[in-house]
């Protein structure tokens, strides 16, 4: 089903302080299935906050997000059973540090989804396989390379058959050599039709991936729309300013 | 001399028994409790944070050999244990103490990372804590626990001052008995290296074993 139409994402004025310092100053959006939408904006404007929200990691102070129709904001929502569906890749990675790779991918399907040892098995070296890192099954995170690490990090998200992927700066702590093989496997993704929402500065990936860029900045969104329009001719004269930077630099 | 070592250290081992017995238990005991309070020290929430806080703060600020006199002379007269179980207990409790804070700095060296992780893919808190955290934390916890329990097979000699005979106590009859102190207290000092020593190499062992590899 190509339509796209359903929404899966679904945030409606969100607000976030920490102290005296708001974070998100009442953000709405929609994602539709498929979509991947891309937020760019400087550093401390709550990209990471907003994502962090939509999952609830970071609670938000007002505001709602349903994922997949399910309000995430009410409180009898069990939220650890609507996490197993959202997908979350870290800046840092967050692998297990005690687990090889094919253990940290079936964790989450013995203890979460209950399966058992040798289907969970199975399953992960697949989703390994996805990421092209089968061969690495045994290899703890310490043995693995940054782009190694977040493609198992990826591989463990989707191994929960998400409906939605959140990235969090995926290529931010990488060496410039290894950004290219995450990027690859996240492109992969947008073109199974996986419905994505990526804090990046890549700005290529936005270009070619992306169906929409969200620019937000103090906590607002400042400007969105396709990545023809945001990177060659957008509305105000700071998205130019901003994109036009970190086009420079990419 | 040989000849009575032959008489001496068969007589103090007669007190080794209760020297091992008093440390296992007390380590066991405590790091039971040691692990729940430690979990709850950092998961507990507020209050629960704060009582458990206050506990080990408590035992922290108390010259052991006193709290094992007040534990005594205070549960002993309650309820009916022996002496032997009332000095177990007491160290049980005071290495629960130091052993919760043990869990606690290695709960607090493993990344906030890990957690959000964990619940990111669906976990609950507690299968969190359990399949995530406490594994790693238990490998850095293992150092200091060493040195925790080479504090506590020490500390086993001070169930002596209620009696119970343990291998100090019998050194003590020993001198008492043949005027010669020396011999006796040296024979003890071997022991306590011997146990601490290997008790220290042990865990060194299961910390290399366990050691994730990089």
């Amino acid at each position: 089903m190509a339509s796209g139409k359903n929404v899966i994402v679904k945030v409606e004025d969100l607000h976030k302080a920490y102290g005296s310092e708001e974070v998100l100053r009442g953000i709405s959006m929609e994602v539709t299935e498929g979509e991947v939408v891309v937020l760019v904006g400087p550093s401390g404007t709550g990209k990471s906050t907003l994502l962090r929200c939509i999952n609830q990691l970071t609670m938000p102070d007002a505001g709602r997000v349903w994922v997949n129709n399910v309000e995430l904001t009410d409180p009898s929502t069990d939220i650890d059973k609507a996490r197993q569906h959202i997908g979350m890749v870290f800046q840092s990675f967050n692998l297990f540090n005690h687990l090889n790779a094919l253990d940290n991918v079936s964790l989450g399907l013995i203890h979460v989804l209950g399966m058992d040892k040798k289907t969970a098995r199975d399953k992960a070296l697949m989703e390994l396989d996805r990421v092209g890192l089968k061969n690495k099954a045994e290899n703890y995170p310490g043995q693995l390379s940054g782009g190694q690490k977040q493609r198992v990090a990826i591989a463990r998200s989707l191994a929960m058959e998400p409906i939605v992927m959140l990235f969090d700066e995926p290529t931010s702590a990488l060496d410039p050599e290894l950004i290219g093989e995450v990027l690859v496997v996240m492109k992969d993704l947008a073109v199974e039709g996986m419905t994505m929402i990526c804090v990046t500065h890549e700005i290529g990936f936005a270009r070619d991936v992306s169906k929409r860029i969200v620019f937000m900045e103090h906590g607002d969104i400042i400007e969105e729309g396709t990545p023809a329009k945001m990177l060659t001719n957008p509305d105000l004269p700071r998205t130019k300013q901003f994109l036009g930077k970190i086009s420079e630099l990419h | 001399m040989f000849q009575e070592l032959l008489i001496l250290v068969p007589y103090i081992l007669r007190g080794l028994e209760i020297t091992l017995s008093v440390t296992g238990i007390a380590l066991g005991i405590g790091l039971f409790f040691g692990l729940v309070m430690g979990i709850l020290r950092v998961y507990g929430g507020r209050v629960v944070s704060r009582v458990v806080g206050i506990f080990v703060a408590a035992i922290r600020a108390l010259p052991h050999i006193l709290l094992l006199l007040i534990i005594y002379f205070l549960i002993a007269r309650i309820i009916s244990i022996s002496a032997f179980w009332s000095a177990t207990m007491a160290l049980a409790i005071i290495s629960s103490a130091y052993q919760a804070e043990i869990v606690r700095g290695a709960i607090l060296c493993v990344s906030e990372g890990q957690m959000q992780a964990a619940r990111s893919i669906g976990m609950t808190h507690l299968q969190a804590i359990w399949h995530v955290v406490i594994p790693q934390a238990f490998r850095h916890a293992i150092p200091p626990w060493s040195n925790e329990a080479a504090i506590v097979i020490k500390d086993s000699s001070l169930v002596y001052v209620l009696g119970v005979p343990e291998i100090l106590r019998q050194a003590q009859y020993y001198s008492a008995r043949t005027y010669k102190p020396f011999l006796a207290y040296l024979t003890v000092a071997a022991i306590y290296f011997l146990l601490t020593f290997a008790t220290n190499r042990g865990l060194d062992a299961l910390e290399r074993r366990i050691r994730i590899p990089t």
